[in-house]
C-alpha cells in the first residue's frame, strides 16, 4: 500500500507545488527543499485529503516535514 | 465656565509703572488702554509694543522654556496687540506680533513670527473633510469633539438621510460654538520658533516647536495629555487633539487628528480623519478615514480613499480610487484588522474582511466581509486568490490581539472614540459563521473535477472551501465555548448561584445576530438601528445625547455578546444552552480544551516557522554555514527562549488545570 501512497503524495505535492515529480524523494522537506510556503502547506494538507479522502488533523500534519513522513502519515491514517 | 484669565479684576497702570516701562523702551498707542493685574511687576516688560486693549497678570518669577532652563517671566522683545495674558507668562522675541489671543498662565512664547486671530475665526471647527470621495458626497464636518462613532455615521451611513441630516446640523452647531474673535492659547502652553500660527486655538501644555506653519486650526491638549506639534509642520484647516504629536515636517490639510495620534517623518495627509492611537509616517493620505490604530510607517505608501482600522500598511501599499472616467469617485474598505503587504496594490471600489491579509497587485473588485481572517493574494493577472480562515492561526493575529490594548496612548479624563479590542467577537465569529455556509452550499455543488471557483469576486481553490470550513469551525467552537465556560464559572464560584442563572442574558441585553463595527465599537445592529432612529426622530437631539447613547452601548457589550453567543449557540452545537446542566459542563471543557489547545498548538506552530532554518537565510555573513545558526541565534534569539512563544507554551501546559480545577468544582456541584 505505501508504494501507491508514494506515488500519489508524490503527484499530489508535484501538482500543488508545480515542481517536476523526478526531483521529489523520500527525504525532500517540504520548506527547505521543496521551497513550500505556509499557504502551501495548508494547500498539501487540503490536497491530500482530496486525494485520500481521509481528514487530517492540521496541528499533527504541521508536524510532518518529509515527504516520506508524510507517507507514512497517511498510511496510518487509511489504517 | 470662568476663565480665570480674562474674567478677574485689572486695573490701570500707574503713571510711575508707564515712565518705567517707557524707560526700558516700551510703546502703547494708548497707554490707558494696557490694564495690569495683582502682582504685575513692570520689571519683568522691556522693548515691548502694546496696541489696542492689553491686559497682563502677575509677571514675576520663572517660567518652564524650552528644556531645562527656567526662565524669566514676562513681555521681551514683542508686539502685542489686544491679548489677555496670564500670570507667570512669558513672550519673548515675537518677530512680528501676537494679536487677538487670551494667553493662559504659566505659557511661554519665545521667537515666534506671527501669532494672530483673525475675525471670523472657527479654528478649523466647521471645515468640511471629504473623506473616502474625494469629489465629495460623504463630507465629514469638523469640531473639537468629533469622535470614531459620530464621524463613521456621517461620512458611511448616507443612506440614512434623516439621520445624516441631523448629524450634520449637530455638527455644524458645535463648530460655530467655537467661533471666536479672539484665540485662546491655554495655560502651560509652550511655543517656541514657529513662524507662523493663524487662527489657531492652543490647549493647556500643548508643545509647539519649529512648526513652519499652522492655519485655522485647533490644538486640544492637557496637562495628563499634552499635543505636541514639531519641526517643519504645516498644517491648514485641522484639529489635532489631546496627547497626539505631529512632528517631522508633517502636511496636514483639512485632517483631523485623534487622541494618542502620532504623525511625522514627512508625512503628509489631506482630507482625511485619523482616530485613536494611529501612527503615519513619511507615506500619504488622500481622503481616508483611518480608524483607531490604523498604522502606515513607510515611503511610497499611499492611501487613498479607503476606510481603515486596527490596520498596518506595508511598505509601498498603494490603491486606486480613479479609473479615469468620471473622476476619483471609488472607494474601499479593509474592515478591522487587515494588513496589506508590501507593494500591496488594491484597485478601489474592493471590500476586505476582517483580519484578512492582502497581497499582491488586485486589479479586479471583490468582496470577502464574510470571509474574516483570509490571506487574499494577487495571481498574475490581477485576479484575487483567496485562502479562506488561514489568518485565524498566525502568530500575527494573536499578536495583534495582545498588543492593541496594551498600546492604547490616550489619557486624560475623556477618551473620545469608544474601543472594542476583541479579535473574536459576534462580528467575526458571525462572518465566519455566515461564510462557512456560504463555503459549504459551494463546495457540496462543485464537481471535484474543478479546481477553482469563484466566491464573493475571489478565487478559491476548491478543496480549500473544506479547509476554511475547518478552520471557522474551530474559531467558533473556541470562541463559543470560552464564552460558555467564562459564563459558567460564575456560577461556580458564588456557591448560591445557579447554572441556569449564570447563563441567562441580562434584561436589557439585545440580540442581533448581525453586528457591525462602528468607528472601532462593535455593537448589535439593532443597538445601532434604533440610535439611528432615535437620532432621526428628534429623541436623541445633540451631541451630549449622541454620546451617553454610544457610552451605554458600550457598556452594553459584554452582555449584548453574551445574548449572541447564546441565542447563536443552537446553530452551531444543534443544541439549547438552556437545556445544560452542571452535568453538560465537564463535557463543554473538554471540548473547550481540545479546541483551544489545538489553537494555540497551530499558533505556536506559525511563531516556530520564525526561527527555521529557511528563515535563518543570509545570517552568518562572511561565515560558514555553521556560523549562520550562531549568528540568528544572537540576534534574534532562539524559539526556546522567545518571549510569546514561551507565553504560549505555558498557557498551553496551564489549560488542563484549569479545565480539571472546573471539573472537581462542577462534580462537587451536580
Amino acid at each position: 500500500m505505501s508504494h501507491d501512497v508514494r506515488d500519489r503524495v508524490i503527484k499530489v505535492v508535484a501538482e500543488t507545488l508545480k515542481i517536476e515529480p523526478a526531483r521529489i524523494d523520500d527525504d525532500s522537506r517540504f520548506v527547505e527543499d521543496l521551497g513550500a510556503e505556509s499557504m502551501q502547506s495548508v494547500e498539501l494538507i487540503a490536497a491530500f485529503e482530496e486525494e485520500f479522502d481521509i481528514e487530517m488533523d492540521e496541528e499533527e500534519a504541521l508536524d510532518v516535514k518529509t515527504i516520506g513522513k508524510a507517507v507514512d502519515f497517511i498510511v496510518a491514517h487509511l489504517g | 465656565m470662568p476663565n480665570p484669565v480674562t474674567d478677574r479684576p485689572y486695573r490701570p497702570l500707574a503713571a510711575a509703572e508707564i515712565q518705567t516701562l517707557t524707560a526700558q523702551g516700551c510703546t502703547a498707542a494708548d497707554w490707558s488702554r494696557v490694564q495690569v493685574a495683582d502682582g504685575f511687576d513692570p520689571a519683568a516688560v522691556r522693548n515691548a509694543q502694546f496696541l489696542g486693549d492689553v491686559r497682563i497678570g502677575a509677571n514675576g518669577g520663572m517660567v518652564a522654556g524650552d528644556g531645562p532652563i527656567q526662565k524669566p517671566c514676562g513681555i521681551y522683545q514683542a508686539l502685542v496687540s489686544n491679548c489677555t495674558i496670564g500670570d507667570r507668562a512669558r513672550i519673548a522675541n515675537v518677530g512680528q506680533h501676537i494679536a487677538n489671543y487670551d494667553i493662559g498662565d504659566g505659557a511661554c512664547i519665545e521667537n515666534a513670527g506671527r501669532i494672530e486671530t483673525r475675525p471670523g475665526a472657527t479654528f478649523g471647527n466647521g471645515v468640511e473633510v471629504e473623506v473616502l470621495n474625494e469629489a465629495g458626497g460623504r463630507e465629514v464636518v469638523l469640531f473639537d469633539r468629533l469622535d470614531s462613532q459620530f464621524a463613521h455615521l456621517v461620512c458611511l451611513h448616507r443612506y440614512r438621510g434623516e439621520l445624516v441630516d441631523k448629524l450634520i446640523a449637530v455638527a455644524k452647531a458645535e463648530a460655530a460654538r467655537a467661533a471666536a474673535e479672539r484665540g485662546r492659547i491655554g495655560a502651560g502652553a509652550r511655543i517656541a520658533n514657529a513662524a507662523s500660527i493663524v487662527d489657531v486655538n492652543i490647549g493647556d501644555y500643548a508643545v509647539i516647536d519649529g512648526a513652519a506653519a499652522l492655519a485655522r486650526g485647533t490644538i486640544l491638549s492637557s496637562r495628563q495629555a499634552p499635543a505636541q506639534i514639531g519641526s517643519g509642520v504645516e498644517a491648514a484647516d485641522f484639529i489635532i487633539a489631546e496627547g497626539s504629536k505631529v512632528t517631522g515636517g508633517a502636511i496636514l490639510a483639512k485632517s483631523f487628528v485623534g487622541q494618542g495620534c502620532q504623525i511625522g517623518k514627512q508625512f503628509s495627509s489631506e482630507g482625511s480623519l485619523f482616530f485613536a492611537n494611529c501612527e503615519a509616517f513619511h507615506g500619504e493620505a488622500c481622503s481616508i478615514f483611518a480608524g483607531p490604530y490604523t498604522v502606515t510607517h513607510h515611503k511610497s505608501t499611499l492611501l487613498i480613499a479607503g476606510l481603515f482600522s486596527f490596520y498596518n500598511a506595508g511598505s509601498g501599499t498603494n490603491q486606486s480610487n480613479h479609473l479615469y472616467k468620471l473622476g476619483p469617485v471609488h472607494e474601499g474598505k479593509l474592515e478591522r484588522g487587515c494588513k496589506t503587504g508590501s507593494s500591496s496594490y488594491m484597485m478601489w471600489p474592493c471590500r476586505v474582511g476582517p483580519f484578512s491579509v492582502v497581497l499582491g497587485k488586485h486589479t479586479r473588485t471583490f468582496d470577502t466581509a464574510d470571509f474574516p481572517f483570509s490571506y487574499l493574494e494577487a495571481l498574475p493577472n490581477g485576479r484575487c486568490m483567496m485562502t479562506p480562515g488561514f489568518n485565524f492561526t498566525t502568530v500575527g493575529t494573536v499578536r495583534d490581539g495582545a498588543k492593541w490594548p496594551t498600546r492604547d496612548r490616550r489619557r486624560g479624563e475623556v477618551l473620545r472614540d469608544r474601543l472594542t479590542f476583541d479579535v473574536f467577537s459576534p462580528l467575526t465569529v458571525g462572518r465566519m459563521i455566515t461564510g462557512s455556509a456560504r463555503m459549504k452550499e459551494l463546495f457540496e455543488k462543485t464537481d471535484r473535477a474543478v479546481d477553482t471557483v469563484g466566491l464573493g469576486g475571489v478565487d478559491v481553490k476548491r478543496i480549500l472551501l473544506r479547509t476554511g470550513m475547518k478552520f471557522y469551525r474551530s474559531a467558533i467552537e473556541m470562541y463559543m465555548l470560552d464564552k460558555v465556560l467564562a459564563r459558567a464559572e460564575r456560577a461556580l464560584e458564588q456557591p448560591s448561584a445557579s447554572l441556569a442563572a449564570a447563563l441567562a442574558p441580562a434584561a436589557d441585553a439585545v440580540y442581533d445576530f448581525d453586528w457591525i463595527d462602528v468607528g472601532g465599537q462593535m455593537m448589535p445592529r439593532r443597538r445601532l438601528d434604533d440610535l439611528c432612529a432615535a437620532i432621526a426622530g428628534g429623541t436623541v437631539s445633540d451631541l451630549d445625547g449622541i454620546n451617553a447613547e454610544l457610552d451605554a452601548i458600550l457598556r452594553s457589550y459584554a452582555e449584548d455578546e453574551w445574548i449572541w453567543v447564546r441565542e447563536t449557540y443552537p446553530r452551531v452545537f444543534e443544541r439549547s444552552l438552556g437545556e445544560l446542566g452542571m452535568e453538560d459542563m465537564p463535557g463543554i471543557a473538554d471540548e473547550w480544551l481540545k479546541a483551544r489547545k489545538k489553537f494555540l498548538a497551530l499558533v505556536l506552530n506559525d511563531a516556530q516557522k520564525e526561527f527555521d532554518n529557511v528563515i535563518q537565510t543570509g545570517f552568518g555573513q562572511d561565515g560558514t554555514a555553521a556560523d549562520a545558526g550562531v549568528d540568528f541565534a544572537r540576534v534574534r534569539g532562539d524559539f526556546e527562549s522567545n518571549r510569546f512563544a514561551k507565553e504560549l507554551k505555558a498557557e498551553i501546559a496551564s489549560l488542563a488545570d484549569r479545565v480539571e480545577k472546573w471539573k472537581r468544582a462542577a462534580s462537587a456541584r451536580s
